[in-house]
């Protein structure tokens, strides 16, 4: 635990991400108010500056400003996934080669340190970034720079802001640090929950100032050591790392929400197996294996019943065959479905994951190796398959029936920067 | 493992390999080299790099025409001389980037389509250089 003026850490993150995608690789979109919307259809999930600026509500449902929307001429586009993982993928990577380490934290922003230079000034580095960022891939930059995580996650709010920061602040080259402070409410602190909030409201701790001269005991006292690290990072010290992101990923999740709520147990079936499948090939292709397993299934938030069901399995041997999965997940399926509620969402979780070459081999094997290196070619040989001439070339039979429930994606952007049959069209 | 290299996600099949167990190996065994990668020899900038599908027959003289791919790098300079995708009023297009009597224009490669003058339009910017052209004989 240290205070370093060297060593410095930095929050970035792409504004208006998939708005800025979207507009990015269609210039018809360009400088027009534009808004995407979630799965389904259901609510708008980002905005462009111009849609911002027309006071458009963000998380809104989209059948309330359907209306109002057509009426300003916005244009309204479901969301395009493929194309943000994409962008995102483009977006670490550039990010990549301008720090020593880089943590992902989300699609769209990642911590990453830096050492100072000598005259321990970084806007030039942060102006080359966004510079950079901006004209490779049309995505426009916020840049927080300061001594720890909490506190880059307050300069990159306090850079978003002040008009005059230009898309960048760094808090540590700041003497006046305590009118800044006074400026961050208390909720709108990184780590600081919803009932957080709350409890330290009662205490009369409204922004960040208040809680950083909040006695040590008393944080502690509530909150344990995650609230002291909170309270120490505020005050400079340096106390949660930036985790690189080489280490591979604890889990895997595939989940989708319905376009219309599922009450049949073959229905919810047959989309937990499509999710078995997909996850099974997401693990694959990055050489994991799971050992645990667990499917879930809940009714809408907006809806009034209130029902949600995980089942968990553990396996004997860590596994990667889609065979193998299906089955459990299978099983696991009538164990979550209940006959009285609308699901509209469900998913599948593959835990414990694990690098093959890693694999523990247990005692006893239930398959011979022969039997498995035969599975595993299989596998192989499907993945390939599906590669090379498209996703679902060979797929399992259970995935196949004619469903109802998919997502609605009405307004999908047509635009792909990954399926050749989908790229941008120019005319000329 | 490298979770975000692009390089590192690609399927690569090697021509031969080891495994036969019986007969005399190949001699060509020890020669054996992956598969010719179009990416790694026409991409040097992968994260800035888009594929994009021409429609129309502005640049045919120089080499670019209807239904092509061509790939663009957007992390380039634009230099004159270079063909370059521009949005002019909103709208994509390919021209090549020139200058004459010390003015910049964006030069058609077919005498039936006009120039743009950059004094003529208010919003020219330049989205990426065209890097190359892929055509099909088929």
């Amino acid at each position: 635990m240290n205070i370093s003026i060297t060593e410095a850490i930095a929050l970035i993150d792409a504004n208006n991400f998939y708005a800025s995608c979207e507009q990015s690789i269609n210039p018809h979109l360009r400088n027009k108010p534009l808004v995407i919307l979630s799965n389904n259809d259901g609510c708008i999930i980002a905005r462009s500056p111009e849609a911002r600026a027309l006071k458009i509500k963000m998380g809104s449902p989209y059948f309330k400003e359907k209306e109002r929307l057509n009426k300003l001429e916005v244009a309204v586009l479901s969301s395009n996934y493929s194309l943000y993982a994409d962008m995102s993928k483009r977006l670490m990577n550039l990010l990549k080669n301008y720090c020593e380490e880089i943590e992902i934290y989300s699609i769209d922003e990642a911590f990453v340190s830096i050492s100072r230079p000598n005259d321990k000034n970084l806007y030039p580095w942060a102006r080359e970034i966004r510079t950079l960022t901006y004209q490779n891939l049309g995505i426009t930059l916020t840049i927080g720079i300061a001594e720890n995580k909490v506190r880059a996650k307050v300069a990159n709010k306090l850079a978003k802001n002040i008009d005059y920061s230009a898309g960048i602040f760094d808090l540590a080259r700041k003497e006046d640090e305590n009118s800044y402070f006074k400026e961050i409410s208390v909720d709108k602190i990184w780590g600081i929950g919803k009932q957080t909030s709350i409890w330290l409201k009662s205490k009369g701790i409204k922004n960040a100032q208040e809680l950083i001269d909040m006695k040590e005991n008393e944080i502690f006292k509530k909150l344990g050591i995650i609230g002291k690290r909170l309270q120490l990072e505020l005050k400079g010290y340096k106390c949660l790392p930036v985790e690189k992101n080489n280490k591979s990923k604890r889990e895997i999740q595939v989940s989708r929400s319905f376009s219309t709520p599922i009450t049949k147990l073959e229905d919810l079936t047959q989309a937990l197996a499509i999710y078995a499948v997909r996850a099974s090939e997401k693990m694959r292709s990055q050489s994991l294996q799971t050992s645990a397993i667990s499917v879930f299934a809940r009714t809408s938030k907006y809806s009034s019943q209130n029902y949600q069901r995980i089942v968990h399995k553990k396996l004997i041997n860590a596994t990667d065959n889609t065979n193998v999965i299906l089955k459990i997940v299978v099983a696991l399926s009538k164990e979550i479905y209940n006959p009285e509620y609308k699901l509209s969402k469900a998913g599948v979780l593959m835990q414990d994951l694990t690098k093959c070459q890693y694999l523990q081999q247990s005692l006893i094997t239930y398959k011979s190796q022969e039997d498995m290196k035969k599975s595993e070619n299989l596998m192989r040989t499907i993945d390939s398959l599906n590669k090379k001439y498209n996703k679902k070339a060979i797929t399992w039979a259970i995935t196949k029936k004619t469903k109802e429930w998919t997502i609605n994606r009405n307004l999908l952007s047509r635009t792909s920067t990954t399926d050749i049959r989908k790229i941008p069209t120019i005319v000329i | 493992m490298d979770s975000f290299g692009l390089a590192s996600e690609r399927l690569k099949i090697p021509l031969l390999s080891d495994s036969i167990s019986a007969g005399f190996p190949s001699p060509a065994d020890d020669y054996t080299e992956e598969n010719i990668d179009l990416n790694e020899h026409l991409i040097s900038n992968p994260f800035s790099t888009f594929f994009l599908r021409v429609k129309g027959h502005s640049m045919v003289n120089a080499g670019i025409k209807d239904n092509d791919l061509i790939i663009v790098d957007k992390s380039l300079r634009a230099k004159t001389g270079n063909i370059i995708i521009a949005m002019v009023d909103g709208e994509f297009t390919i021209k090549r980037l020139s200058i004459k009597n010390n003015e910049l224009y964006l030069k058609a490669e077919n005498p039936n389509y006009p120039d743009f003058r950059f004094k003529n339009h208010i919003d020219i910017q330049i989205w990426g250089v065209v890097i190359y052209s892929i055509h099909s004989f088929l």
